[in-house]
Parts: C-alpha cells; sequence; structure tokens
C-alpha cells in the first residue's frame, strides 16, 4: 500500500513539469482581435458593433485538452461607424463606460475536438456583473505569421446573451434583447 | 399595455406625476405630500429598470440616497435649528462623492480626479442649500421642482442618456402633481423637506451623472443652479395661487430652458 502510494505521487511529480511545457501561452494581438456585437435594432436591422481595444493572454495545453482564457476588452473603444450612436452607448444607457471602463471574459475550462479547441466555458463580466458565458469556437488555426516568422494561433469565436441579464436595460424590447457577441482573436505564442 | 408601458413619456411623465398625485391626496392629512415626490421618482426608476443593489452603480446610490434623504427630510421637517441649512448641504456635498466614487476611480490621476470630485459636491451641495429656503413655501418649492426636473431631465436627456433624462423628467412631473394639487384645492400643502431635501440632492446628482458619464456639458449646469433662486423672486402676496406659481415657474423654467438650449447646441437632438 505504502509502496504503490509513493510510487504515484512520483509519476505525479513527474509527471507536472511535463504538462506544464506542454501549456502554451499566447499574448493575444491588439492588431488582429476584435470583439463584435450586433444586436436586432427595433426589428428593422441588425446594428453591428466592435471594440477596438482588447488585450489578454490564453493559455493552451492540446496534449491534455485544456486551456485558459483571460481577455479584457476597452469597452470606451466602442465604435459602431456613427459617432452620435457610439456616445449614446458609451452613456449609462447601455456600456456606462464611465463606471465599468471594461468587460473581461475569464474561461479555465475548454472542450476539444481532436486537438482542437470546440467551446469556451466561461465568465463574461459586464457593467459589473458576471454570468457563464460558452464560447463556440467557429475556426481554429496555428502556423508561423510570415511577416515577423512568430508562431501565432487564431480562430473566430461566438456566443449569445441576453444584456438584460447584465442589466443593461434600455429600449427594451424595441432594441433586442439577444446580443451576438463574436470574437475574432489572433495570438502571438509567447 | 406593456408598449405603453415602455413609452418614455409614460415613463418619465404620466407615470410618475399620477403616482405623486395619489401619494399627495392619500398623505397630505398627515402632513407628509411631500413624499409624493420620491413616490414619482421610484416608479420611473422601477420602470426604467434602476432598482437594485448589485451592482451598486452610480444611478442606484442616488436612488439610494433619495430615499434616505426623504427619510431624514421627515425627521427634519419641523427643525429650526440656524446651522440646519449648512448641514444639510455639507452632507448632500459628500454624500454627492460617495455617488461618483467609481467614476473618480477610473481617473489615474488624483489631479485630474478632484476637480470633478470638487464640481460635483459644490453644485449638490449649493442646490440643497438653496433649495432648503423654499421648504416653508410649498407654491414656490413646487414651481422650482417643476424646473429642477423639466431643466435636468431635458438636458440629460439631450446629453445622450435617456435613463437619466426619465429619472431627471420625473422630478418635474411629480413636482407638478404636488403643486397642481395646492392650485386645485387652493390651499398649500406642507411638504417641507421631504420635498426639498431629496428633490434638489436627486436633481443635483442626476445632473452631475449627466456631465459624469454621457454628454452634458458641465456649464449647463449653472442654469439649473440659478433655479431655487429664480423661484423666490417676489410675487404679490394678495395674487391668486395661480398667478403666484404662474410667475414662479415661468421665472424657474426660464433657467431650465438656458440648461437646455446649452446642451442642445453642444449635444442636438435628444437619442429617441
Amino acid at each position: 500500500m505504502k509502496r504503490s502510494s509513493l510510487f504515484s505521487a512520483l509519476l505525479i511529480s513527474a509527471s507536472l513539469p511535463l504538462s506544464a511545457l506542454a501549456a502554451e501561452t499566447y499574448k493575444v494581438d491588439p492588431a488582429h482581435t476584435y470583439p463584435h456585437f450586433s444586436i436586432s435594432h427595433l426589428g428593422f436591422s441588425t446594428m453591428h458593433g466592435r471594440f477596438d481595444k482588447t488585450s489578454g493572454t490564453i493559455t493552451l495545453d492540446r496534449a491534455a485538452k485544456k486551456g485558459t482564457v483571460d481577455i479584457t476588452v476597452d469597452t470606451r473603444s466602442l465604435t459602431t461607424g456613427f459617432a452620435k450612436r457610439d456616445k449614446d452607448l458609451r452613456s449609462p444607457d447601455f456600456f456606462n463606460v464611465a463606471e465599468f471602463p471594461t468587460m473581461t471574459y475569464k474561461a479555465d475550462s475548454m472542450t476539444f475536438k481532436g486537438d482542437t479547441p470546440a467551446t469556451v466555458n466561461g465568465s463574461l463580466t459586464l457593467l459589473g456583473v458576471t454570468k457563464p458565458v460558452k464560447l463556440t469556437i467557429d475556426s481554429f488555426h496555428c502556423g508561423i505569421f510570415p511577416m515577423n516568422k512568430k508562431a501565432k494561433c487564431g480562430a473566430n469565436a461566438s456566443a449569445d446573451i441576453k444584456r438584460s441579464n447584465f442589466g443593461m436595460k434600455t429600449f427594451l424590447p424595441g432594441i433586442g434583447d439577444d446580443v451576438k457577441l463574436a470574437f475574432e482573436i489572433e495570438a502571438y505564442k509567447e | 399595455m406593456q408598449e405603453l408601458l415602455n413609452h418614455p413619456a409614460v415613463q418619465g411623465g404620466v407615470a410618475p406625476f399620477i403616482a405623486a398625485l395619489i401619494a399627495a391626496i392619500v398623505l397630505r392629512r398627515w402632513n407628509l405630500a411631500g413624499l409624493a415626490l420620491i413616490a414619482g421618482f421610484i416608479v420611473t426608476a422601477f420602470m426604467v429598470g434602476s432598482i437594485g443593489i448589485e451592482p451598486l452603480t452610480a444611478t442606484r446610490k442616488a436612488i439610494l440616497l433619495g430615499v434616505l434623504a426623504t427619510l431624514l427630510g421627515v425627521a427634519l421637517n419641523k427643525s429650526t435649528w440656524r446651522f440646519m441649512r449648512a448641514t444639510l448641504a455639507c452632507v448632500g456635498g459628500l454624500a454627492s462623492i460617495w455617488v461618483i466614487w467609481r467614476i473618480l476611480q477610473q481617473h489615474n490621476e488624483f489631479l485630474t480626479a478632484l476637480p470633478w470630485a470638487v464640481g460635483t459636491a459644490s453644485y449638490v451641495g449649493w442646490l440643497v442649500f438653496w433649495s432648503d429656503r423654499l421648504h416653508s413655501n410649498p407654491v414656490r418649492a413646487g414651481s422650482a421642482g417643476v424646473a429642477l426636473g423639466v431643466g435636468t431631465g431635458v438636458a440629460a436627456l439631450f446629453g445622450s442618456s435617456v435613463m437619466l433624462g426619465l429619472l431627471g423628467m420625473s422630478l418635474g412631473a411629480a413636482s407638478g402633481a404636488v403643486l397642481l394639487l395646492q392650485l386645485l384645492s387652493k390651499q398649500s400643502l406642507s411638504c417641507g423637506r421631504s420635498f426639498t431635501l431629496p428633490l434638489s440632492l436627486l436633481a443635483g446628482l442626476v445632473g452631475c451623472l449627466g456631465v459624469l458619464s454621457a454628454s452634458l456639458p458641465w456649464y449647463a449646469l449653472m442654469a439649473i443652479a440659478a433655479i431655487p433662486s429664480a423661484a423666490q423672486i417676489p410675487v404679490p402676496q394678495k395674487s391668486s395661487m395661480w398667478l403666484q406659481s404662474l410667475q414662479l415657474s415661468a421665472a424657474a423654467l426660464l433657467c431650465a430652458a438656458g440648461a437646455i438650449y446649452l446642451t442642445w447646441r453642444v449635444t442636438g437632438a435628444p437619442p429617441i
């Protein structure tokens, strides 16, 4: 019994450095990372907006099929292509950027299809409210970026949320409650 | 029905007016008609979805303070302490800093946050101080309330926040209900500090939040700051209550119109 426990402990301790080595850390490339949102405008059309400033890190351990995500979005960098609407969206009616200048997405659980991440199970914090949000990864690719020869991964991911769950209730139900969040994200290996 | 309840005119005007009118009719026999103001305001806050504790946003803190100010106003209605006005102004100013604390924290430098903190505390303290002079004259207080609500609300609406705009306008609607009840019944209602304290505090906070978190130009608040003084212009005591109210409201609303004009010059049409 004792011998077996000792053997297990040795096995675990020996495997730790290996799994640590297997985990790769990626730093978000802000020039190629843009969270988008789309929302129904009184049923007439679907309006789109995006955030221009995003930072964060992602770790991937493909062998262990594990990963973490820690993304921070600067909500002040919101743009929809129309300055007056952007001002409205930054006000306390919507993103309230004076009080909540960031939105974060943190996850420590991923599912894999083969050795490719398929979904990310994390939590989105918006307007001071944290709710579980599952991101579905639509495409994922890793390789060497030809311009600087650095290793990089990129993905397109999306999730559906209800803005009212985060306390954003202005103009409901005219301006839709269902919001599609889409992330186009690229990150360099550290 | 739901569509009607979601309409901004109902949320910021009709609903708080009716709620305040009912509250004033019911409570006037106990000399608590001043509570009509917070009744109207709370109805709007509920309709625009601002009632709640978590997360405790600046708007929610303002609503909480409005309720506490009403209770304090009831307790201090009869107080004649000579330093009461200055004390209330100081407390109101300090409380306003608590309301905007999270916004101030976003400033990286203490020196950049300081002017906003001082400006907010001064503006709220000013409104509390000068509005308190009206607490024993319900017609003047009601006229000032209409103008403070309309000025703050419409300016905030123009300044890119529908929620703040509706909250501000609800103060005007509730004040209008109290004023109308006095005119129809031809007798003054004992409103007291339970009316003027939350009125001035909430109007001040909504205005400051409009500046700090939306696009309300700070100098528009200068015109609103003149409203309590405008509601103290001399009017013939022998004239009817209707005429007095008309003169006082016109003077106060002129200041409100100035604030709205200054905001409109900067921001253009409202977002709705």
